[in-house]
């Protein structure tokens, strides 16, 4: 023990103490939260300058709505309200008159005033707007632009034009203001988590309401944590072992220590690299909402399996990346090996939708009690608002300690056999003969 | 009482085997020489000694115990293909080797020894900032600092400078007396002849010398004449009963064939040229390893 001790120091001094270990540890975040913070520039920063349109209106009822609102907002809504400076752009509207004689050529004409930015958008609205029902093929409202599909633009248009039809048929039923809102209110369903008692006071406690962060962030930003770690100390185990094999580190340090012992103070070194990051960022996400007063979002009861699962994810994937970095003898060879040891932190990253969509659902139960992806998967159910049978992370993390052994006691016969050859290719045929032949 | 002992064993990779029934007994307090030609089996042998490598076949007995798995204690280790952490300062390395191997008293034990191997001024520079023999030099130290009672270097003075050569060779002897069992190969057969108290001699696997430098020279007995005279290689020629020449210039060295009279030589010498030196003595180590390992001695070896 005395000996691991020694070598997981040298691997977290020589780790931690590195510009690579203290840049990533900054930049990581950042590029993380790069970008939410360049929406709020985005949003902070819109384009002011006034945007042209011609709208053709065939059914002649929404040119007047739509020169009303038009008026309001360009008079009220584009300006700050404590400054007055102009914070949006003025929408200009020129109503065409439709050419039935060569429609064609008219709408040919508008798109390339379009594409010369002198207008911003065409706006086509049908003859039979206010009567849909039967798919019927003159009721539309057309947006034509270059990136009509990004263009958030449109919604104010389609905003004004369906609130004037609402109105104009509660009108032709001659309902009133109050009648016209229960008809088209809707209401939406209320996600709820679930009545408990309070395991101290036995007291009942009233449901939460769920909440779109809660049931999407809090598991994402783990599963990319915990992916960003095994990245961080677990994957490089290979190229490390494989230099350490090259420049000839290997045999003398295997006169003092075996190979298990060479091989675990590696990947424990990468494990106590994993737990300070994870400690600073864990922290750091902690103290920043606690500060912002979403205390509530902080999943209390998950980052103590987080941390488990995450310390034998990095076991297992650590002993196998340093056992296969022990087969390479060239850049070549570690190549070609990287790939299929890092699978089990990539195909967890595919299944984010689905689990978080429905973290009770066979997909996602039945990847959790695959130890390769329990670590990862397991984590996303039990951060997700809904509550998974306890029995699934224990009997997930007693799968996961048996598979650690395992990868553990094939990776140090693979790598026991394997650092002292040289020349020999890492082929399935070989690492079969080095884990079970010796 | 002996620190190591090998009996018959062999090592084999794949259809080659690197070490054929080996037996040998190393005595505690003793430097013991492993000579043999590059591929012999010299660094496979010393790897079995070290548990780096299993053997296949045999017991190999270390303090008289047979343990497989359990790396040995109080010994040091300089291999072949020395390897150290570039980006470490020197400090720091010997630290870590020293604490790797249970050493104690490391912090004084590392400026006596950067001190006496010329590198104190190096001790807080990174090893990728020193050259190749100080490199060699730092290694030796990361070997010995714990103090080990046995002492196995491969190589230990490829590469170095005949200073440090020196220098080194007088640390090694120096810690035979205080008590240390050392182990070295080496291609040097000048320096193995004067440091060693036993050479073992690995050739294709196999034992082919084990023993005092005395006792393998009396094997091949006084079969070996230095002569210098003024025609030089030139009044050797036509010369009957000589097995080879050795030319150095000034002096040849002669290896006569068995049942030849040393006298008869002289005779039919001075009928040609002017003699000033005859010397009739057991052949070198550097010899009888040329006599073993020689493509000439292989190629009879083969008809």
């Amino acid at each position: 023990m005395h000996k691991i001790w020694t070598l997981f120091k040298r691997e977290y001094r020589a780790a931690v103490k590195t510009k690579s270990f203290i840049i990533s540890l900054v930049l990581v975040p950042i590029m993380m939260g790069g970008g939410f913070a360049a929406m709020i520039i985005m949003e902070n920063n819109k384009d002011t300058d006034d945007k042209h349109f011609v709208v053709i209106d065939h059914s002649g009822l929404m040119t007047v709505p739509l020169k009303e609102a038009l008026e309001k907002r360009n008079s009220e809504e584009i300006f700050h309200t404590n400054t007055g400076e102009k914070t949006d752009a003025a929408y200009v509207v020129e109503f065409a008159e439709f050419d039935s004689q060569d429609p064609e050529g008219q709408r040919l004409a508008l798109s390339e005033r379009v594409e010369t930015q002198e207008l911003h958008a065409i706006i086509e609205i049908g003859p039979d707007i206010m009567y849909p029902a039967g798919e019927n093929k003159e009721a539309y409202l057309k947006y034509y632009s270059q990136h009509s599909f990004n263009d958030q633009i449109r919604y104010w248009f389609q905003s004004v034009v369906n609130n004037k039809l609402r109105e104009l048929r509660a009108a032709e039923l001659n309902l009133d203001e109050t009648q016209a809102e229960n008809l088209l209110w809707w209401i939406n369903v209320e996600g709820m988590g679930l009545v408990t008692v309070d395991k101290k006071t036995g007291e009942q406690q009233d449901a939460e309401k769920t909440n779109e962060l809660q049931t999407f962030l809090v598991p994402y930003v783990l599963l990319i944590l915990m992916f960003m770690l095994v990245m961080m100390s677990a994957i490089p185990q290979l190229v490390a072992v494989m230099e350490e094999k090259n420049e000839k580190i290997a045999e003398v340090l295997l006169g003092t220590i075996t190979p298990f012992q060479f091989m675990m103070g590696k990947v424990l070194g990468g494990i106590g690299v994993s737990l300070t990051t994870a400690a600073i960022y864990v922290g750091a996400g902690v103290f920043t909402l606690n500060y912002m007063g979403m205390e509530s979002l902080i999943p209390v009861e998950v980052l103590p399996w987080f941390f488990i699962y995450t310390v034998l994810f990095i076991l297992m994937v650590g002993s196998g990346m340093a056992s296969l970095g022990a087969t390479c003898n060239d850049n070549k060879d570690a190549q070609s090996l990287t790939f299929p040891g890092i699978l089990p932190a990539i195909i967890p990253m595919f299944l984010i939708a689905p689990v978080i969509a429905d973290p009770t659902g066979p997909l996602a139960t039945t990847m959790s009690l695959i130890p390769p992806f329990t670590p990862t998967v397991m984590v996303m159910r039990m951060a997700s608002s809904v509550t998974i049978p306890m029995w699934q992370p224990v009997l997930g993390l007693i799968g996961v300690i048996l598979f650690t052994i395992f990868t553990v006691w094939i990776g140090a016969r693979i790598f026991r056999t394997a650092i002292l050859i040289q020349g020999q290719k890492p082929t399935f045929a070989t690492l079969y003969k080095y884990a079970f032949k010796g | 009482m002996n620190i190591i002992e090998l009996t018959n064993v062999s090592k084999v990779f794949g259809t080659v085997v690197a070490v054929n029934k080996l037996s040998l007994e190393v005595p505690k307090g003793s430097i013991y020489g492993f000579i043999g030609p590059n591929g012999s089996g010299k660094t496979t042998t010393i790897r079995m000694i070290m548990k780096i490598m299993y053997p296949d076949a045999g017991k190999l007995l270390v303090h008289g115990q047979e343990t497989k798995f359990e790396r040995l204690k109080n010994v040091g280790y300089l291999p072949e293909d020395r390897g150290l952490y570039k980006k470490m300062k020197i400090g720091e390395l010997l630290k870590f080797h020293g604490e790797l191997n249970e050493g104690t008293d490391l912090p004084r034990l590392i400026d006596y020894w950067l001190e006496r191997l010329e590198l104190k001024a190096y001790k807080d520079k990174k090893v990728e900032t020193l050259s190749k023999g100080m490199r060699q030099k730092l290694q030796f130290i990361a070997t010995i600092l714990h103090q080990p009672e046995l002492i196995i270097l491969d190589e230990p003075f490829s590469g170095l400078d005949p200073v440090n050569s020196e220098m080194m060779r007088d640390i090694i002897l120096e810690l035979q007396q205080k008590g240390a069992t050392i182990i070295f190969s080496t291609h040097d057969m000048a320096m193995a002849e004067r440091m060693c108290d036993y050479i073992f001699m690995i050739y294709e696997g196999k034992k082919v010398l084990d023993g005092t430098l005395d006792n393998i020279q009396d094997q091949y007995g006084l079969d070996t004449l230095r002569i210098q005279s003024d025609l030089g290689t030139e009044a050797l020629k036509d010369l009957k009963g000589i097995d080879n020449v050795n030319d150095f210039g000034k002096l040849q060295e002669i290896r006569l064939e068995e049942g030849v009279d040393p006298q008869k030589i002289l005779a039919e010498l001075l009928k040609k040229t002017r003699i000033s030196k005859f010397e009739i003595t057991k052949p070198s180590l550097n010899d009888i390893f040329i006599r073993i390992a020689s493509p000439e001695r292989k190629e009879a070896a083969n008809a």
